[in-house]
């Protein structure tokens, strides 16, 4: 897997979360797709040994930037580090029809990440839609100031309405589209809410190897059997796809 | 050759009477046709990930978990079974030799897997899966000693008929298992597998990955395994197991193997950097790939004044 060395140029905190800036010229990011980044060393530091596979959260054509949360040695490190080694992005993002009409976008925790990109293109090709931000309590709440408009959900009920990022909305089947990402029994829970009447689109959040396809270390398990990789086939997929 | 000509460093090994043009090869089950396009002019051979008589859906997630220097993975070799293997073949040919993995739960299917790949002009060498450590079905435990890997391996000889057969063992009892696979009719032996590894995730207070271990983390084990069996066998050891960098590379050549496989270290690096920096290493210590199997200084060498010891 090829890595490219960037610097990163602003690093914001977002309640308990990190955004990290950086330069990207070598091509287009489309909403969904994901990268595989580390702090920078290798190969002289072995350990931690694998990069970690984060969405893209936003791209300018100039500069993309990652929604960091440090949850281990990796992040911790990421989260420190000035100079980062990045893959291109991978993978396939959310698949756009603007005739589908009014969308809503879901975000659960870090998985609100991929949102800030898709919301950007829907705004772009004349999309309307909703944003629904679920968290554990206020402190990860804090990203929503981002998401200008957004209704929040908290588990503690500290922000927000108390309770899921379900509880945030109102009928998900009266939109023409539905795109999600965070934790499985949160996605599981959307594809249930979504019903047939939505396009329903889900990027899930798996541990992954290599993100170029060769471990078939970051399965999810599809409808009629067996499973498929979430950094080639996905990380986002058609809801109907997946057998949850 | 093209790279060859840009360092003036002869990179190229022969392996069975084949001909490799650089020492690098994939590990079984770490290079994906679509990361193809990643490795042009890296690996002196293609290897695609093990296949198997028929498809195998792979153990359920999680799959993956890092370790300190390494990580365990337990994939089941997940895989559409030979036909279906066999139809996208093609996709792999870099114009290299293309080396097939098979596995199977009997001899009856490893020779059968051999018998079929035997006809297929486009497989120019087998290599035997018989240490894959997620795989524990069936009655025979292929990696457990040298009477079964002495039957899968002349099975395979007698069905795969005039090209080479690689065995590729585990760690455990080597050196007796790779001289009861030379006996019978191995023309080379991969060494070595994962190395069967355990992780917990504390918080959920459950096993969290139990499969293989990789990486860097199991580099000296294999060292010591090529260097033990490459001093007892009289075929070409391929070394295998944690290289991650191009002096990685010298070392198991150096340990006695003639090629080395690359890994789990393809998920981290580009794999253009590993044959980079080994053809430095060649370079300025005025060696081709070839002179350095083996080539361990047995004596050690003089110490200079105000060395340390």
């Amino acid at each position: 897997m090829k890595f490219y060395t960037v610097q990163v140029e602003e690093r914001e905190e977002l309640g308990s979360y990190t955004l990290l800036r950086y330069r990207w010229t070598d091509g287009p990011v489309e909403p969904g797709q994901f990268v595989m980044a580390r702090a920078a060393g290798y190969p002289a530091t072995l350990d931690p040994f694998l990069a970690r596979p984060f969405s893209v959260y936003d791209y300018d054509a100039k500069v993309a930037s990652l929604l960091l949360e440090v949850r281990g040695r990796g992040t911790a490190l990421l989260d420190l580090a000035t100079t980062i080694e990045v893959t291109a992005p991978l993978g396939k993002g959310f698949r756009i029809d603007p005739r589908l009409g009014r969308a809503a976008l879901l975000g659960g925790g870090i998985g609100v990440a991929p949102l800030k990109i898709l919301g950007r293109r829907l705004d772009a090709m004349g999309v309307p839609h909703d944003v629904f931000l679920g968290f554990a309590d206020e402190e990860p709440a804090a990203v929503a100031r981002e998401f200008p408009g957004a209704e929040v959900a908290t588990m503690d009920g500290s922000a927000g309405t108390h309770g899921t990022v379900l509880d945030a909305t109102d009928s998900l089947q009266d939109y023409g589209a539905v795109y999600a990402c965070g934790p499985n029994p949160m996605l599981a829970a959307v594809k249930l809410a979504a019903g047939e009447n939505s396009l329903c689109q889900l990027s899930v959040e798996e541990r992954m190897g290599c993100g170029n396809g060769s471990c078939n270390g970051c399965v999810v398990p599809v409808r009629g059997g067996g499973y498929i990789r979430s950094c080639i086939e996905g990380p986002v997929f058609h809801a109907e796809v997946l057998a949850w | 050759m093209r790279r060859e000509q840009r360092t003036g460093v002869d990179l190229v090994v022969e392996l069975c009477g084949l001909t490799l043009r650089t020492p690098l090869i994939p590990a079984s089950g770490t290079l994906s046709r679509e990361a193809l396009g990643e490795v042009e002019d890296v690996y002196g051979a293609m290897l695609p990930k093990t296949t198997t008589p028929v498809a195998r859906v792979g153990n359920p997630p999680p799959r993956v978990a890092e370790t300190p220097a390494g990580m365990v993975n337990s994939i089941g070799l997940q895989n559409p079974g030979v036909e279906s293997f066999l139809q996208d073949l093609d996709a792999f040919d870099l114009g290299v030799p293309i080396l097939v993995s098979v596995a199977g739960d009997t001899v009856a299917e490893f020779s059968w897997l051999c018998e079929i790949l035997s006809g297929d002009d486009r497989v120019s060498a087998v290599e035997l899966n018989l240490s894959c450590p997620n795989v524990e079905r069936g009655g025979l435990a292929f990696c457990a000693g040298p009477a079964s890997v002495e039957k899968v391996v002349a099975a395979c000889r007698a069905a795969f008929p005039g090209k080479p057969i690689l065995a590729k063992l585990t760690n455990e009892g080597v050196v007796e298992n790779a001289r009861a696979a030379e006996s019978a009719g191995a023309d080379a032996l991969t060494i070595m597998n994962t190395i069967p590894a355990l992780t917990v995730d504390v918080r959920a207070r459950k096993v969290l990955v139990r499969g293989g271990l990789s990486g860097p983390a199991i580099k000296p084990v294999a060292l010591r395994a090529v260097h033990d069996v490459s001093g007892v066998v009289n075929v070409p050891v391929i070394g295998s197991g944690g290289v991650v960098s191009g002096t990685d590379v010298a070392e198991f050549m150096l340990a006695g193997a003639t090629a080395v496989q690359v890994g789990t270290a393809s998920f981290v690096r580009d794999p253009h950097e590993i044959l980079g920096e080994f053809t430095v290493y060649l370079k300025e210590n005025s060696l081709s790939a070839a002179e350095l199997t083996g080539a361990l200084r047995s004596i050690r060498p003089a110490l200079r004044g105000g060395g340390d010891i």
